[in-house]
Order: C-alpha cells, then sequence, then structure tokens
C-alpha cells in the first residue's frame, strides 16, 4: 500500500498543488571549492552542468569514487535555509549548501522518482540527498543534525538546456 | 573520476619567488584560478607532496587574496625532508594536493590592540595578520621579530620595519629579550599572539598564564587536538576473515582505524544515517551510535563510522 502514491485524480491534484521558482544557482569545478554563484547554468541531458564538479566524463567532486548517475544535478529548498535560522539559529547561504539549485515553493521531498521542469530543462529525481560530515568540515558549521530528511534532491537530466535565476519549476505531468 | 575519494584541495604551482636566507615564496592556485576555501589571517594549510611527504605550512597572504595560498618555506637542509624537496624538485606547474585552512586568529571587534610574538621564521602567520590589519584597519598592532641576525622575508617586511610596525630584536646583539616586558599588561582589548619554537612558545605560555584564555592565541603548526570523551577506551578490531588486528585509539572512529589499516570501506554520510559504512560483527560489545539500524539488526550490524565497542576486543565480518 505504502510502496507508490495514488494514482487518477489524487495524483494530478497532488501535481497540481504547487509551482517553484528558482532562486539560486551554484556550482563549482572541484571537491572544496567555494561554490561560485551564477545567473545562468547549462545542464547537459545525461552528465550534469557545463563547469561543475559532477559533471559525468570530468567528475572531480568529493563523491566521484562513487558514481551516481542521479548526481547530475542537485536541488535545495530556500525554505530549509529559513527553517534552519529559524529553529536552530544557523545562518547557512545558498553557497554553503553544496547543491547547485536553490528553489523556493517546490516540495523536493515529494518528487522522489518523478519528472519535473526545472526552467526548459526536464529532471528525474533519483532519490533525497543525505547531509554529510564533510559539509560541518567545509563550513565549520553544526548543519549535520538539522539537515537530516531536508537536505535536498539529487536528480538526472533528461532534457538540457539552461537554466536561469527566476525560472519556474512546475510538474511534468 | 578517479578510484578513491578526494581527500585534499588541488592546487599548482603559479610562482616561486627566492625570498632571501634560504627562503622560497611558494603561490598556489587552482587550475582555473578559482577562489580558494577561505582562512582566517594566520591560518595554515596541509601540503600533501608528490613524494608522500605532508608538511604544515602559514599562510603568509591575507583572506581577501582568495585566489590563492603563499606559504614561505625555509629550506632546512638537515630537517625531516619536506623544505628541501619542495625547494628542490618543485617547480611552477606541479600540482600539489593541500588540506583545508586550519588555524589562525579571526579578528574581534572587542580586540583593539594586538602584539604579534614571532620567532624566526616563525613571523609568517603574522605578515597574513598584518596584511590584514593594516588594510582593514581594524585594530592596531605591533609585531616583535626575534631572530639571530638575519631578518627572514626581509623585502616583505621591511616596509612594516620602517613604520615601527614590526619591532626586530636580533639575539647576536642584544640577547633574548625578555617576553613579559614584550606583551606587557595585557587588558581585555588586547590580544598577544606567539608562533616560534617551542622553547619561546613555552616561554610564551608562562608569561600570559595570568591572562584570560581568549586574549592569548599560540599558531602550532599542528592540528587542535580532537575533542576526545574522557570515556573513550582504546580497542581492537578483529577482522574474522582476513585475520588482520587494527587498533582503534581513544576518541578515534572504527572508520578512520580501517581505513588507516588499508581496509577499503564504503562512506558517504560518516554521521550515522545513510548506511553505506554498514559491517557485520561476530563478537564483543558494539556501542551502537547510528540513527537507522533496527534492534535486530544491531544484533548484526554495525556502522563503522559512528560505532564504538564497550570490549577490549570486537570481531567485524571483514
Amino acid at each position: 500500500m505504502l510502496d507508490t502514491i495514488s494514482a487518477g485524480a489524487a495524483q494530478d491534484a497532488a501535481q497540481l498543488g504547487w509551482t517553484g521558482v528558482v532562486r539560486f544557482l551554484h556550482l563549482t569545478p572541484r571537491a572544496f571549492l567555494p561554490m561560485r554563484a551564477a545567473e545562468t547554468i547549462t545542464l547537459v541531458a545525461g552528465k550534469g552542468i557545463e563547469g561543475d564538479r559532477y559533471m559525468i566524463g570530468k567528475e572531480e567532486g568529493f563523491y566521484s569514487h562513487k558514481p551516481e548517475e542521479g548526481r547530475q544535478v542537485t536541488l535545495f529548498e530556500l525554505e530549509t535555509l529559513v527553517a534552519l535560522k529559524r529553529d536552530a539559529g544557523i545562518e547557512l547561504g545558498p553557497e554553503e549548501h553544496r547543491r547547485n539549485v536553490t528553489v523556493e515553493g517546490v516540495p523536493l521531498n515529494h518528487l522522489v522518482g518523478r519528472r519535473f521542469w526545472l526552467g526548459e530543462t526536464l529532471l528525474e529525481a533519483t532519490r533525497l540527498s543525505v547531509p554529510c560530515r564533510h559539509i560541518e568540515e567545509i563550513t565549520g558549521k553544526a548543519i549535520f543534525d538539522p539537515l537530516i530528511n531536508r537536505s535536498g534532491l539529487n536528480c538526472k537530466i533528461l532534457q538540457g538546456g539552461i537554466v536561469r535565476v527566476g525560472d519556474t519549476v512546475r510538474n511534468a505531468a | 573520476m578517479s578510484a578513491r575519494p578526494i581527500t585534499t584541495v588541488k592546487t599548482v604551482v603559479t610562482g616561486i619567488e627566492e625570498a632571501g636566507a634560504g627562503i622560497k615564496l611558494f603561490m598556489l592556485a587552482d587550475p582555473d584560478r578559482w577562489e580558494l576555501p577561505p582562512f582566517k589571517p594566520g591560518a595554515h594549510i596541509d601540503l600533501h607532496l608528490p613524494n608522500g611527504l605532508v608538511r604544515t605550512y602559514s599562510l603568509c597572504n591575507e583572506p581577501a587574496d582568495n585566489t590563492r595560498y603563499v606559504i614561505a618555506v625555509k629550506r632546512e637542509a638537515d630537517g625531516r625532508g619536506g623544505s628541501r624537496a619542495l625547494h628542490d624538485e618543485i617547480g611552477i606547474g606541479d600540482v600539489i594536493g593541500v588540506s583545508l585552512p586550519r588555524g589562525g586568529l579571526e579578528p574581534e571587534a572587542r580586540i583593539a590592540r594586538y602584539v604579534f610574538l614571532a620567532g624566526g621564521i616563525g613571523v609568517t602567520p603574522f605578515l597574513s595578520m598584518a596584511r590584514h590589519l593594516e588594510r582593514t584597519k581594524q585594530a592596531d598592532f605591533t609585531l616583535h621579530l626575534i631572530v639571530r641576525e638575519e631578518v627572514p622575508l626581509a623585502t616583505h617586511l621591511g616596509a612594516l620595519v620602517e613604520e615601527g610596525r614590526i619591532i626586530v630584536h636580533r639575539t647576536s646583539r642584544t640577547g633574548r629579550p625578555d617576553l613579559a616586558a614584550l606583551v606587557g599588561e595585557g587588558g581585555s582589548e588586547t590580544m598577544v599572539a606567539c608562533c616560534g619554537p617551542e622553547s619561546m612558545t613555552h616561554d610564551f605560555e608562562r608569561v600570559t598564564a595570568a591572562w584570560p584564555a581568549a586574549s592569548v592565541h599560540i599558531e602550532r603548526f599542528i592540528a587542535p587536538p580532537p575533542v576526545i570523551d574522557p570515556d573513550a577506551k582504546p580497542f581492537t578490531l578483529s577482522l574474522a576473515r582476513s585475520g588482520a588486528e587494527i587498533e582503534v585509539r581513544a576518541g578515534q572512529t572504527m572508520l578512520a582505524a580501517l581505513q588507516e589499516g588499508g581496509i577499503d570501506i564504503a562512506t558517504s554520510c560518516c554521521g550515522g544515517i545513510c548506511g553505506a559504512c554498514k559491517v557485520g560483527w561476530i563478537e564483543g560489545k558494539p556501542v551502537h551510535r547510528d540513527r537507522i539500524l533496527s534492534p535486530y539488526e544491531r544484533e548484526r550490524y554495525l556502522m563503522v563510522c559512528v560505532a564504538g565497542s564497550d570490549a577490549e576486543r570486537l570481531v567485524l565480518d571483514l
């Protein structure tokens, strides 16, 4: 019963329930280096983000020794940054969580296994991200525990293109 | 893709400068000149040299200069080999992995005056701090540089010496200065910091023993001591399949001990929630600190990234 979400009308209602927006874009070419903000990023289908450390074929990320198809692009909720400050008193910037795309109004935890549009690109969510101690080492902030279950979403890129700050995020029916 | 995890920041040598007195400055940058991980004034990094040696050097540029790490290395002919390798074998374009920066001194608003005591090449972290304070005008500072005769990095320090911000004490002429007189009375708005040979830092600790701890800083070229649970005890891992015995130090994780022992363990979160490092255990009293194994699973498995042992010996199915 709990292996899948409802089909039919209930699923349609769930999918129509949100539309989000891209607030920040970040990438970095190598493990440990600071994430740099970008106004646009270029997603390549089946590969990753141009210039990012997890681009398949050019991998230089902290987890690159563990290949994963769904790490082509990663997303994070702006609402989590707000909650961290509100509930834990921790100020974490969108450049510090080390995911590529910070979105607002997108229920990332509901999207595993689903397809959705990120601007003109089409993504398929493969799994939830988990926090790692590595990020505490880099940021010097105790964020491992507060990020459990809201550490973002790993996706593969089905249809590439350019993603811009301000782009709409919406479900792919 | 690499088969092993990336554990260092990749840098290339973009410049080497002779700085006199057997010292060379090495400029390290990202291959694409990307910003490097940030650091506090006076922080240090480990260099993982191509010959396998790991050596620690202070950064002597300031944090705002964020696309390079500059280190000053004095060639020690009778040293352990790190400085010789850098001076004799490293050239422009060579790739060197470095650690994330550690240590250094975060300038605090409450501090109006810094007194730095440096012994010889121990001046390097304070060069970073001096540059930072000069530019930001955040606080006043005096740097007492104690040398036998020759001033290291003379061309880089010259202007500050002329301005009176650096006071050079030559022990060959005037003997060892009285550190208590140099640090003065102190006060809540004064911070004193020292970097130099061990005898000097010992003396410094003695003369500042009565100062509030928050006003005293010693820059040491070692990793900060890990915070070890006072109840933590060392134990031995016996690996049932390979027959290997691996010692786990008090406060060390099993994961770190296994990796030191050359055992390849899959890891991901390193915090006991992802399950990547699940290993079977056969005999002993594991202390489970993960947040995912059920009571039933805990009778058979543990997570080596966080688990401990209540007995002196723990047998793993490895």
